[in-house]
């Protein structure tokens, strides 16, 4: 007669193989090979983004000096940025500066397409043309713009006052709060809105032909067929576009950066601006991470909605 | 011949020796022979040059950039040494430092700014038996450099040279007018700038901007203390809104006023960055600027026509005196070099008085004294200009004044603390006081988080 320490061996010696049957049942009989194949790209996303994003979330609870080892302080630095003037007015004017640039890329980019896409003299070279904003480096734009707004030595101001006449005398566009923030949004628009409108002109040249034949057959106009046609057939990429700028934009650095630092007096300070000025101007590298990952679950709301619709256009 | 070879055939001739026991000693002795070299061949290549990594300052003086590269180069091949030098400017020399050390593949010696040593405590080498004897043999450190290289008793630094600020006047226009250069800034630089400016011309009395840049950080300071005030106390605790209340409001008033109420400065000034008054001031858009001597430098440089119609003058004061935050650049060896003396041998090498010499006669102007003897370099009485540089240097002040400087001091410098009070003043409509307060707030809370 079997001991129960045997009988217990042999239960759960039983319980492996009808595991292991139920696995084979549902996953293949060949599931084992399944996840060796899937074991490097496992650890490659566990060593390149689980480990160095659950170190941040660590680093961001504690007090990190250059060269100094960390100290733990747990939700420390994420009260005190909670309490910070200057932390909310970067929020503020992050969303600001993210919800005003997208939103005129939005509208530039589906009037890019509309024009690109109709039969005009040239299209190939004006889409070239419109696409040079892109692919131009960000830098180069921005100094380029630095130049532009400058009050005494810019084009803008000579145009306006010396050229054209319209104003009496020039405007301190940089140096002011309103078109401080204004001046920053229009390089991102200048600099965003192709990516809008190759897309969507993308998107237009998959919707049939027959649709808009139909609608005009229906006596549609112009307006109706692009309200009842044009955008629910961009309805998935305009949602995918948008979200991917939206992302992109919050985390937009370099344009704040090079034309006011923040300045003036923190009118245009952004989220990736304080967090630089955090690390390397305090060298608080824990509270940098800290403002970085602060706003980690908008951001990742916003992720996870573009994941889906990304995936249904998969499946469709 | 291998002398053992010609005794071997020595005795071969003389009978001594067999010819086949010849051929086998012969074999031992030239294999031997040849293996013997190729194992020290091999050695010698597995034993490469020893290789040190140097970071330098980029500075805009790209002929003394030059100079200490060419300098570097000599030492390497003197020394037979690898050098890998690297550059960082003034815009990412600090991204560069915290990255490398917290990589932990800091270089083995850096060129820093008057930060760096106390930012980077942590990682860097006691440097104090060099940093002695470099300056002793140069009749000793000034002062502020003196308090600025040696932290807790210890030097952490070398220093090399002072990049002071001094008052840039347009000479010809200050003649046309016939006026003197000011003294203080409230009244002389407004009168002075109101009655050579020409804002139909787009000729601007004054151009100084208050915007978060080192420039506009600079200037705050100076006028803090110029009325008596500060961000801290002769403890080093916070007194920016507190102890110094009165003082501060009155200087930061006076800053605001250039703009708002006096209207000397041009209306784009709150959103300049460094670079902003050097380019406003070659295009002759402005009559008097605050800068380092770098301005001088391109001006000189590139044969400007407004290099012979500048005057260089002391910075102007307030009512309590005139007063200039110091610089000082310096050489530090980092804690995880395998080859600190090499490190010390060059610093040697570069701050020898011929050589530095050499780099100072292309500075113009910017490579500033930092020990006692390099004041009386006949090089200082070589332009009018320079008296200017020598006097700032030598009343100059470090930030924390007047207490200490500390890790707290740097660090309100580092977040634009002071840029960002005028600014709220300038363009966000806040009263002197408030501004002051909210920025007091800042400052206590760094100065809590440095403390523990």
């Amino acid at each position: 007669m079997a001991t129960p320490a045997a009988r217990l061996r042999a239960s759960a010696s039983l319980s492996r193989a009808t595991l292991d049957l139920s696995l084979a049942r549902v996953l293949g009989r060949d599931y084992r090979l399944g996840y060796l194949f899937v074991l490097p790209m496992a650890i490659l996303v566990l060593a390149l983004v689980a480990y160095p994003f659950g170190y941040a979330i660590y680093l961001s609870m504690t007090r990190k000096y250059v060269g100094v080892a960390p100290v733990w302080v747990g939700l420390d630095n994420y009260v005190r940025l909670t309490g910070d003037g200057f932390f909310r007015r970067a929020v503020a004017n992050s969303f600001v500066f993210t919800f005003g640039s997208v939103a005129v890329k939005l509208v530039l980019g589906i009037a890019m397409a509309l024009v690109l896409s109709a039969r005009i003299r040239g299209r190939s070279f004006w889409t070239g043309v419109l696409l040079i904003p892109w692919v131009a480096p960000t830098v180069v734009s921005a100094l380029n713009f630095l130049w532009i707004y400058d009050y005494s030595l810019g084009v803008l101001n000579y145009l306006l006052v010396r050229v054209l006449r319209l104003l009496p005398q020039g405007v301190g566009w940089l140096s002011e709060p309103g078109t401080a923030m204004a001046s920053v949004i229009a390089v991102n628009i200048w600099r965003g809105f192709p990516f809008f409108g190759i897309s969507f002109l993308a998107g237009m040249k998959a919707i049939p032909a027959e649709l808009y034949e139909a609608a005009a057959v229906d006596g549609a106009g112009a307006f109706q067929r692009f309200f009842s046609v044009t955008l629910p057939g961009l309805r998935n990429i305009l949602i995918i576009v948008t979200l991917l700028s939206t992302i992109w934009t919050f985390n937009d650095f370099q344009i704040v950066y090079i034309l006011t630092k923040g300045g003036p007096g923190g009118a245009t300070q952004v989220l990736p601006v304080f967090t630089y000025e955090i690390a390397f101007g305090a060298q608080r590298l824990g509270e940098a991470i800290a403002v970085a990952l602060y706003m980690l679950p908008a951001l990742a709301a916003v992720i996870i909605v573009l994941a889906r619709y990304m995936r249904r256009g998969q499946r469709t | 011949m291998d002398r053992r070879l010609r005794d071997l055939a020595d005795q071969l001739d003389a009978g001594l020796i067999a010819r086949r026991e010849f051929l086998r000693r012969a074999v031992v002795l030239t294999g031997g022979t040849a293996a013997g070299l190729a194992v020290l061949r091999r050695r010698a290549s597995a034993q490469p040059k020893t290789k040190l990594r140097v970071w330098l300052f980029k500075s805009f003086v790209t002929a003394g950039n030059d100079v200490v590269a060419r300098q570097i180069e000599a030492w390497a091949k003197e020394r037979n040494v690898e050098v890998e030098t690297d550059w960082a400017t003034f815009g990412d020399r600090e991204q560069k430092f915290v990255a490398a050390i917290e990589a932990g593949n800091p270089p083995d010696m850096a060129e820093m700014n008057l930060y760096g040593p106390m930012r980077y405590k942590a990682a860097l080498r006691d440097a104090t038996k060099i940093a002695t004897d470099v300056a002793s043999a140069k009749g000793g450190l000034l002062p502020f450099a003196e308090r600025a290289m040696k932290l807790d008793g210890k030097f952490l630094a070398v220093a090399r040279y002072s990049m002071t600020t001094v008052f840039f006047i347009r000479k010809d226009i200050m003649e046309a007018k016939g006026l003197k250069p000011p003294k203080v800034y409230d009244p002389d630089v407004v009168e002075f700038a109101r009655k050579t400016q020409d804002p139909s011309k787009d000729l601007w009395g004054f151009g100084q901007t208050l915007n978060r840049s080192d420039d506009g950080d600079g200037f705050m300071s100076n006028i803090l203390w110029d009325y008596g005030g500060g961000v801290w106390d002769k403890d080093g605790k916070p007194a920016l809104g507190t102890t110094f209340l009165k003082q501060n409001a009155a200087a930061l008033q006076f800053a605001v006023d250039t703009i708002q109420k006096h209207k000397i400065q041009p209306p784009g000034v709150m959103g300049w960055t460094d670079p902003s008054n050097n380019e406003a001031y070659m295009a002759g858009k402005l009559v008097t600027t605050n800068n380092g001597a770098s301005l001088y430098y391109a001006m000189v440089s590139k044969k400007h026509e407004l290099a012979a119609n500048t005057l260089l003058v002391l910075t102007p004061g307030g009512p309590a005196g005139s007063f200039v935050g110091s610089s000082c650049y310096n050489w530090a060896i980092f804690q995880k070099t395998k080859h600190a003396e090499l490190c010390e041998d060059l610093i040697r090498w570069v701050e020898d008085e011929k050589r530095f010499t050499e780099y100072l006669q292309v500075s113009v102007g910017q490579a500033g004294p930092v020990y006692k003897a390099r004041v009386d370099n006949p090089y200082w009485k070589s332009d009018p200009n320079y008296d200017a540089i020598i006097q700032n240097i030598l009343r100059c002040v470090n930030i924390g004044y007047p207490g200490p400087m500390t890790p707290a001091a740097a660090e309100v410098q580092g977040q634009k603390v002071l840029t960002d009070m005028a600014g709220r003043v300038v363009v966000g409509g806040l009263s002197a006081e408030a501004a002051l307060k909210e920025a007091h707030a800042r400052v206590e809370e760094i100065y809590k988080m440095r403390r523990t």
